[in-house]
């Protein structure tokens, strides 16, 4: 069959070749050697399952039609068998639209052949195995079902003999996948009216009845096809299906969506009062990171406490905040910085995320431009954010800008998504039960499974704006066709050398206009608030910042002047005439007299007191004679400062001071911390004090022994004496020299338990030689105590221990004397 | 972009812009369901909280009208996600109700059964709520009533209460508009007229007027209303006679129908005046007056100064839900935060003018407020760097210094009748001896007080000195001027109500001027900072001099 693919491949025109590797370019890589390679390819399971993906329910089930009518001799169907199942239902589909489909079906290859003659490719099969959720004809499972299949009239006696509970597993069945699975031991029962004889069955919660699957496998509906599945033969599957036809109810259109139209104005506005917002939390976010970086866990990504506690700076949902923080990060407005060496934070953490070097550039942008980088980045990065503060398989949790959250498939399914509200008409907001709806018509393979990245990526879509009032916005629309063009584009510019950064993209234009324009001016009042009426433009802010305390933020931003912000201004540098300017300048309204009071006290105090470091001091109560210090020529190294008329102040230090001052011919007293005077009497250097020598002893003299003392050293030299004997004589059995080049070890050994043993009853001192633990051998003469649990426990009397010897390393023992 | 006079913050703040054309409409759009939190000269702060949302659904507001509302005047667009919040706030009113079941009393009925299950579960309602009475109705003590409503505004599931009030006893009472005995007729202001509409139509609330704008009347024209036996609570015995002489003036009621129950009577009459003080008092323990409360069958229960409501009467309070309940104050800032406790136990704000607007309209008399700044003695600035910290603002505000300036300030108004007030005892009686003139203090007697606000009412006496007593409650129309010289701390509700001394309406319309004497440079201007500031939101600028102006010959104009 494979050749006959390539042949009809063969016969194609060059155009008709073109057109298959266009719609299905995964075949050109690499490009195919020959057509019969590019037939192998095109019937691959990867390549087919590939193009079925894209394909919508509909088209899937006209080929679940031809699959289905196909002739089991030699695997043909053609087009009027299709369309005669696919109208076999009621309500049946235009056959221009079935048409339509196969048409479709055979341009990709999937069908091919003459109409008459159409054949499937291999690897549908493969990859789906249950055409249109039936399965397998009888015959391929089971003889005896197979007979019953063949004889209509007694199957429908049989389906209709089904018990509810085994008729609504029939249904379930029929509806497809025809495949379910089974406890253990549900089959393994009696036959039919055996039941009672039938010991209670643990498995099954202990009742020996039957089960439903059971009736159903006895009586030949249901095939076991493997331990504990059961399959619903093609033939038992049609029959349940006379109602909705063959291949279940066909819908040729999308669902269509209930939803409410709303204003196209209203939409805009919620959306770009939303993008404000998700801009002004990232900015805050962000400097949030950068007052206070959030350390990156070992296994990646940052903890669950600095997530909350950003999540708590900001006022908003943990959920939210994760989101922009990984919005930012795949933005390139944040990164980590490694830190250097052994400043370890407590977390163990050496690296940092904080802003990077482009969130500078985006601040400087204009409002629409920022959001559309953090939209555009939120559209491409392969995260899923919705699985941060979820457990991974692990049950660990997954922390924000963490690998766990890494999903390869997160911008398809957020493109998907967005794709379809983009079909919608304008300001169309379907409830997400409707786009989920839609999805799954529309790629039933691709969304399957997918429905929480599709909800996430809707609720993320409202979250940064993209939609409003659940729609897609005017400028959201604009960036996907944006970003579609630039996928397009990118095909013959792939090193981007065209798209040109300095023009704003169509979104940013829409966008622009529905956004505020920057202000110059507040508005300042008797409470002492002052109101930017719209966004503040950057020189403004900066000014604010300094001047007065931030108390509420969004389209406007309401600030307080306060004694502290006011000082912070003055340290800043700006005087109380700046500060007057400003506001004079600034404010639309006449700045109110408590605020120029305010200002003006708080200048007064500014300054009040003044802090500064000196090495030392000089001061008199003489006036007249500290003038002629700070005169004095020879002194005008001390760098001599007048801080009142009795002090004078020096960098330098107080002994240097003194030494140039008593040169110079003063006379200067130091004091201490206490102003007390320090008496500069010279101080004689000592070394540690050292105990003299002892009482002398007579050198001559003979020592004194004591009688137990002399004892005492006789004792000793004994023993010595001994121990020196002792080492003497050690046999040269027990010496391992000896012992190696002696008669066999064995028989030494056996030889040596008989000495042992009889030693213990003896009480005899035995020279024992052994095995140490490395390896050595050694003697030692020891009196043995006893022998038992393969150990000889023996007393060593000259150092008096206990010694434990294990018996197999003991090599030979010989009596002491012998 | 619309251009609207309203601005959408993300932390649900509304800032109106006030210049703006549609200001007007826009006020009158978002007022049902947004708290006015400030009103500066320029730009009125309103905020959106769950509790003004729940009252906009309690007065049939719905969700798309607000944020239609908000979408209509704001200039900028307004966040999704605000609009989101506001629309799921607004939905959880009303999913539990409050009803009267005719067989099993009050009970607590679900809309939606989840929710019944939830609160029911929760460990604070624990022992409010009676017997199931089916999946979807759970039995409530009627003693409950409060408290359980108080519950669940804080589990977030305020229920809407449909059981209704006691009628309670009857008894006739008219508004004598037509002048009584001879006195001049009188009708009610049309923002009277407007709170007492709201505030019957609610059933039970807070009417937040100025000082001096005739609150009075407003608790007057309520009972007229009610049309039954009323409570009258108080802060003090001679505030209760005010009340007795102008209901005697301005309703049907005479004086054997109205009641004194405080410290020297204990009277029961149709219409009680209790003061808060005899009600809070204990004997070992226990509150003794307590069965005032249900010695009659009280059909209207009348707060006066509600912000000064004493914490054991917000527990007697909870008991009578079943009762109408009107809260009058100036000024809703409690300074121990329980503004919410107000809210849910008297009831919410029913009505609220800014004070300029009042002013405006020519109800209370304008004013103007100005600080005078005196520069310490040297002698006194070296005591006051080396007091300790406790004692520091007792230094500052009762510094002699302050004396000639306050002398100065009273000879400056020559044909006013002028009110000193201050904190602290001796420096009044310093004053007192200084300018010649009476005080009334805590320690002076009832009878002495009313001898002397009836001779400063006469105009026999031309100054008066007044301390802490002087805050509330006592009706000095002529009073013109008045001089603060020392106070609690930073306290914002105790420099509006002094304010309020001085906002009657004046006979000819003469302006009130309200001084405050501050020393600079101490702890003291830090404060005046602080209790100015309920002021300033309300719109009054303070104008600051410096003391030498005053105290110099010839007096510039400060305007």
């Amino acid at each position: 069959m494979t050749t006959s693919l390539a042949d009809h491949l063969r016969t194609l025109p060059d155009e008709s070749l073109a057109a298959l590797l266009q719609l299905r370019p995964d075949l050109v890589v690499p490009v195919p050697a020959d057509v019969s390679a590019l037939a192998v390819r095109a019937q691959s399971r990867v390549s087919v399952a590939r193009a079925l993906d894209g394909l919508d329910q509909f088209t899937l089930q006209i080929l679940d039609a031809a699959r289905l009518t196909r002739d089991p001799d030699d695997g043909t169907t053609s087009t009027e068998a299709v369309l005669a199942m696919a109208t076999a239902g009621p309500r049946p589909p235009a056959p221009a639209t079935i048409r339509g489909a196969v048409h479709k079906l055979r341009a990709l290859f999937l069908l091919y052949g003459p109409e008459h003659a159409l054949r499937v490719v291999d690897g549908v099969d493969e990859v789906a195995p249950y055409p249109a959720g039936l399965g397998r004809p009888a015959t391929e499972l089971d003889a005896r079902t197979a007979a019953l299949c063949a004889d209509p009239a007694k199957l429908r006696r049989t389906l209709l003999a089904a018990p509810p509970s085994a008729r609504a597993i029939l249904d379930r069945l029929a509806a497809g996948p025809p495949v379910g699975s089974v406890p253990p031991g549900a089959l393994q029962a009696p036959p039919l009216g055996a039941e009672d004889s039938v010991p209670p069955d643990p498995t099954n919660g202990g009742a020996p009845t039957g089960s439903p699957v059971r009736w159903l496998v006895d009586s030949r509906l249901l095939v076991a096809v493997s331990a504990g599945t059961v399959e619903l033969p093609r033939e038992v599957g049609l029959l349940l299906r006379r109602d909705s036809g063959p291949l279940g109810p066909l819908r040729t259109s999308p669902p269509p969506v209930a939803a409410v139209a709303r204003e196209a104005k209203a939409v805009d506005s919620a959306g770009a009062g939303q993008t404000m917002e998700v801009v002004r939390h990232t900015e805050a976010l962000l400097e949030l990171l950068s007052a206070e970086p959030a350390p990156v866990l070992r296994s990646g990504g940052i903890g669950v406490r600095d997530l909350r506690r950003l999540a708590k700076a900001l006022a908003l949902d943990e959920a939210t905040t994760a989101l922009l923080l990984e919005v930012a990060y795949a933005a390139g407005l944040a990164g980590e910085l490694e830190l250097s060496g052994a400043t370890t934070t407590r977390y163990g953490a050496d690296q940092q995320v904080l802003p990077s070097g482009g969130y500078e550039v985006w601040r400087a942008m204009s409002l629409a431009r920022r959001w559309e980088q953090l939209a555009r980045a939120w559209l491409l990065m392969t995260r899923q954010v919705g699985l941060v503060g979820q457990r991974d398989d692990r049950d660990r949790p997954i922390g924000a800008l963490s690998p766990e959250a890494e999903r390869a498939g997160a911008p398809a399914a957020r493109r998907a998504v967005l794709a379809v509200l983009a079909d919608l008409e304008p300001a169309v907001a379907p409830t997400p039960e409707e786009v989920l709806e839609l999805l799954d018509w529309r790629a039933p393979r691709r969304s399957r499974g997918r429905e929480a990245a599709h909800r996430e990526a809707l609720v993320e879509a409202a979250r940064l704006g993209v939609t409003g009032l659940g729609a897609l916005t005017s400028y959201g629309r604009l960036l996907l066709a944006d970003v579609a063009e630039a996928d397009e584009r990118g095909g013959d510019d792939p090193l981007g050398l065209r798209a040109d950064a300095e023009d704003a993209s169509t979104a940013v234009r829409a966008l622009d206009g529905l956004l505020p324009a920057p202000v110059d001016h507040f508005l300042v009042q008797a409470d002492l608030t002052v109101v930017v009426p719209g966004p503040p433009d950057p020189a403004l802010a900066g000014e604010l910042e300094v001047v007065a305390e931030h108390e509420s933020a969004g389209g406007a931003s309401v600030h307080r002047v306060t004694t502290a912000s006011v000082r912070r201004a003055l340290d800043a540098g700006y005087s109380a005439d700046d500060l007057h300017d400003l506001f004079r300048r600034r404010s639309r309204t006449p700045v109110p007299q408590g605020l120029t009071y305010l200002v003006d006290d708080v200048a007064r105090k500014h300054g009040g007191l003044r802090v500064g470091s000196a090495g030392g001091y000089v001061r008199s109560d003489d006036e007249a004679l500290l003038a002629e210090v700070l005169a004095d020529r020879r002194l005008e190294a001390l760098a001599f400062r007048r801080l009142a008329p009795t002090v004078l102040v020096t960098p330098y230090q107080v002994n240097r001071m003194l030494l140039a001052l008593r040169d110079a011919g003063y006379a200067p007293v130091p004091e201490d911390a206490s102003g007390a005077a320090v008496l500069s009497r010279p101080r004689t250097r000592r070394a540690p004090g050292r105990a003299p020598v002892g009482r002398t002893v007579d050198p001559l003299a003979s020592p004194k022994l004591a009688l137990p003392r002399l004892l005492g050293v006789v004792e000793q030299i004994r023993r010595g004496e001994a121990a020196a004997r002792a080492a003497r004589r050690a046999p040269a059995v027990v010496r391992g020299t000896a012992a190696r080049t002696g008669p066999a070890p064995a028989h030494g050994h056996s030889d040596a338990l008989a000495v042992l043993q009889q030693a213990v009853r003896d009480k005899a001192l035995v020279w024992v030689g052994y095995v140490d633990a490395h390896g050595a051998t050694a003697s030692r003469l020891v009196r043995p105590v006893s022998i038992g649990a393969g150990y000889l426990r023996a007393e060593d009397e000259r150092t008096e221990m206990l010694h434990t010897f294990a018996l197999h390393r003991i090599t030979a023992a010989v009596l002491e004397g012998s | 972009m619309s251009g609207g006079p309203l601005i959408v913050q993300s932390d649900k703040t509304l800032l109106l812009e006030i210049d703006h054309p549609d200001a007007q409409s826009c006020r009158m759009a978002i007022a049902p369901f947004a708290e006015l939190e400030r009103s500066p000269e320029h730009v009125h702060t309103y905020r959106l909280t769950p509790l003004g949302l729940w009252n906009a659904r309690a007065a049939g507001h719905d969700a798309e009208a607000v944020v239609d509302a908000l979408l209509k005047y704001s200039r900028y667009p307004v966040p999704h996600a605000l609009l989101v919040d506001v629309a799921e706030t607004m939905d959880r009113y009303g999913r539990l109700q409050l009803a009267n079941d005719p067989a099993h009393g009050l009970v607590l009925r679900a809309l939606d059964r989840l929710v019944l299950i939830e609160v029911a579960k929760s460990k604070k309602l624990a022992g409010m709520l009676g017997a199931k009475l089916d999946d979807d109705t759970i039995a409530v003590h009627p003693s409950e009533r409060g408290r359980l409503k108080q519950a669940l505004l804080k589990l977030g599931w305020p229920a809407e209460d449909l059981a209704g009030y006691v009628d309670g006893e009857a008894h006739p009472i008219e508004l004598a508009e037509g002048g009584k005995d001879g006195g001049k007729p009188f009708t009610l202001r049309s923002y009277q007229r407007e709170a007492v509409e709201a505030f019957w139509a609610g059933g039970s609330g807070v009417v937040v007027l100025p000082c001096g704008a005739g609150k009075t009347l407003v608790g007057a024209a309520a009972m007229a209303e009610a049309k039954a036996t009323t409570l009258i609570l108080v802060t003090n015995t001679v505030a209760g006679r005010q009340w007795k002489r102008e209901l005697i003036a301005r309703t049907s009621l005479t004086e054997e129908e109205i009641g004194e129950y405080s410290g020297e009577r204990k009277e029961i009459r149709p219409v009680t005046i209790a003061t808060y003080q005899v009600l809070t008092s204990r004997r070992g323990g226990a509150f003794t007056h307590l069965d005032l409360f249900g010695a009659r069958d009280w059909g209207l229960v009348v707060y006066d100064e509600v912000h000064l409501l004493p914490a054991p009467i917000f527990r007697f309070t909870a008991d009578l839900q079943a009762r109408r309940r009107l809260g009058l104050t100036a000024t809703l800032v409690r300074e121990d935060g329980r503004e919410g406790d107000v809210f849910s136990l008297i009831g919410p704000k029913r009505y609220d003018a800014p004070w300029k607007d009042i002013e405006q309209q020519g109800w209370i008399a304008p004013a103007q407020c100005t600080e005078v700044r005196v520069t310490l003695t040297d002698a006194e600035r070296m005591s006051y760097a080396t007091a300790e910290a406790e004692e520091r603002y007792r230094m500052a505000a009762t510094a002699r210094t302050k004396l000639p300036v306050v002398r100065a300030l009273v000879d400056r108004h020559p044909d006013e009748q002028v009110l000193v007030i201050g904190g602290y005892i001796d420096q009044l009686h310093q004053l007192g001896e200084y300018l010649d003139a009476p005080i009334v203090q805590g320690s002076t007697t009832n009878k002495e007080r009313e001898r002397l606000f009836d001779a400063f009412r006469s105009g026999e006496v031309r100054t008066l000195v007044i301390s802490k007593v002087g805050n509330f409650s006592i009706d000095l129309p002529e009073a013109a001027v008045a001089i603060q010289v020392s106070g609690t701390f930073g306290s914002r509700q105790e420099e509006a109500q002094r304010l309020g001394r001085v906002l009657r309406p004046k006979a000819d319309g003469r302006q009130a001027h309200f001084y405050t004497v501050v020393s600079r440079d101490t702890i003291d201007t830090e404060y005046a900072a602080h209790r100015q500031r309920f002021l300033a939101e309300q719109g009054y600028a303070y104008t600051i001099v410096d003391a030498d102006d005053v105290l110099g010959p010839p007096l510039p104009s400060v305007d």
